[in-house]
């Protein structure tokens, strides 16, 4: 059944729903929406603050902050707008910040180049974590290299190019049911590839919380 | 979860749902952890093919927020919790209630018992309704005497002269009443005859 555009929910519209939902308290709201764009902040982000370590420091500050800005966020422009302002200007604040830091610490210079040299002892997560995100990535890029091709490339016209699914539809040569489908599957098989992975972290993370 | 369910996650995150569809999934995810990490696993695919190079792989950076927020509030709350603070603004007003009656109790007995603190004080007319009644309930006009003393350098005849001569409205006084009016004239009196005496 071919849905009207009129009575679709835009992106937009979703994200004004999260937002309303947030601003009143629920909190599995704004958890949704901060993983809409946890991406695209630490894109931003990275494009200032050259330490990998510090990025998800910062993306965490950046939606603490439009958290607590929220009520003030009145739309005008997108969810997405404002909250690429607020990852700017905090990623600004943090470089100031750590320069003053810098300037009133006394630094030993030979160990700060070897410091800043050695790109494993700049991240300071714990090995856990490091092993964890590490395998995380190669499991996510094994799961979409297996993608079957249509699969792939539905998902990437989607995700990376932005089409809508009339676009992918056309690009593709197919019914849109079909791109709906194919979209759909692409992100299922990476659900269950990542179920087990992330099922065992979670374990692993109740047991620690436990002790 | 139905696979149905899970491809209307799918074109929810994409704005490819219908709005009644749409609203009734996101309820039902606020409730259903389940629905929640598909809609996160979901977006980790999104985050990898989204990935710069320079940044890190986010993954559900949203459960971290919102863990480290409660962690906040739950800190914060202590000093902020609604019932200490109405119990704190209660404690206050009762001893401000408290403070303030033993104030007035204090201040009628010593009126009472002394019958000079207060009562010696006079209050003018202010308007000119006053001119007729007393500015409230618990005072009462006194007409004023001859003072005489006004002019103590003249002789007693000049100083009758300039009172019989003098056509400007005198203001009254008032006093306050009751038990004390009597107190208040006798030292009405008290005070002319000592100036007078001078």
């Amino acid at each position: 059944m071919k849905q009207d555009d009129n009575t679709k929910m835009s992106e937009k519209t979703l994200d004004a729903e999260l937002v309303e939902q947030a601003k009143k308290g629920q909190m599995a709201a704004f958890e949704m929406l901060v993983n809409r764009y946890q991406q695209r902040v630490a894109n931003v982000i990275a494009k200032l603050v050259k330490d990998r370590s510090e990025i998800e420091d910062v993306a965490q500050e950046v939606f603490i902050k439009v958290f607590r800005a929220l009520p003030r966020f009145r739309g005008d422009s997108s969810f997405y707008t404002w909250v690429y302002r607020i990852a700017i200007n905090t990623a600004k604040n943090h470089l100031v910040a750590k320069s003053r830091r810098i300037q009133n610490t006394q630094v030993d210079y030979e160990e700060a180049e070897a410091f800043s040299s050695n790109e494993a002892h700049r991240n300071l997560d714990t090995p856990d974590a490091v092993y964890a995100r590490g395998e995380l990535e190669q499991v996510m890029s094994k799961a979409i290299s297996q993608l079957p091709e249509d699969l792939k490339t539905a998902i990437i016209l989607r995700e990376v190019d932005g089409l809508s699914y009339e676009e992918i539809a056309e690009e593709m040569a197919c019914p849109i049911g079909t791109v709906r489908s194919r979209i759909f599957r692409a992100r299922d098989a990476i659900d269950q590839a990542l179920r087990p992975l992330l099922d065992r972290e979670q374990t692993k993370q109740e047991h620690v919380r436990s002790i | 979860m139905s696979d149905q369910s899970k491809q209307n996650m799918s074109q929810l995150m994409d704005g490819e749902l219908s709005r009644d569809c749409s609203r009734f999934l996101l309820k039902r995810m606020q409730h259903d952890g389940h629905f929640r990490q598909s809609w996160h696993h979901y977006h980790l695919l999104r985050s990898a093919v989204q990935q710069d190079h320079e940044a890190p792989l986010m993954y559900n950076l949203g459960s971290r927020v919102v863990q480290k927020l409660q962690v906040e509030s739950a800190t914060v709350q202590p000093a902020n919790k609604p019932s200490r603070s109405w119990l704190k603004a209660l404690t206050g007003s009762a001893i401000a209630a408290s403070v303030a009656l033993v104030a007035v109790i204090s201040f009628n007995q010593n009126a009472f018992q002394t019958g000079y603190s207060d009562v010696n004080v006079p209050e003018y007319a202010k308007t000119p309704h006053q001119l007729i009644n007393p500015p409230n309930a618990m005072t009462a006009r006194v007409e004023q005497k001859p003072r005489y003393t006004r002019y103590p350098d003249l002789t007693p005849q000049v100083q009758h002269y300039i009172m019989d001569k003098n056509t400007q409205t005198v203001m009254p006084i008032y006093y306050r009443v009751s038990s004390n009016r009597l107190p208040v004239q006798q030292s009405i009196q008290n005070q002319s005859n000592l100036y007078t005496d001078e």
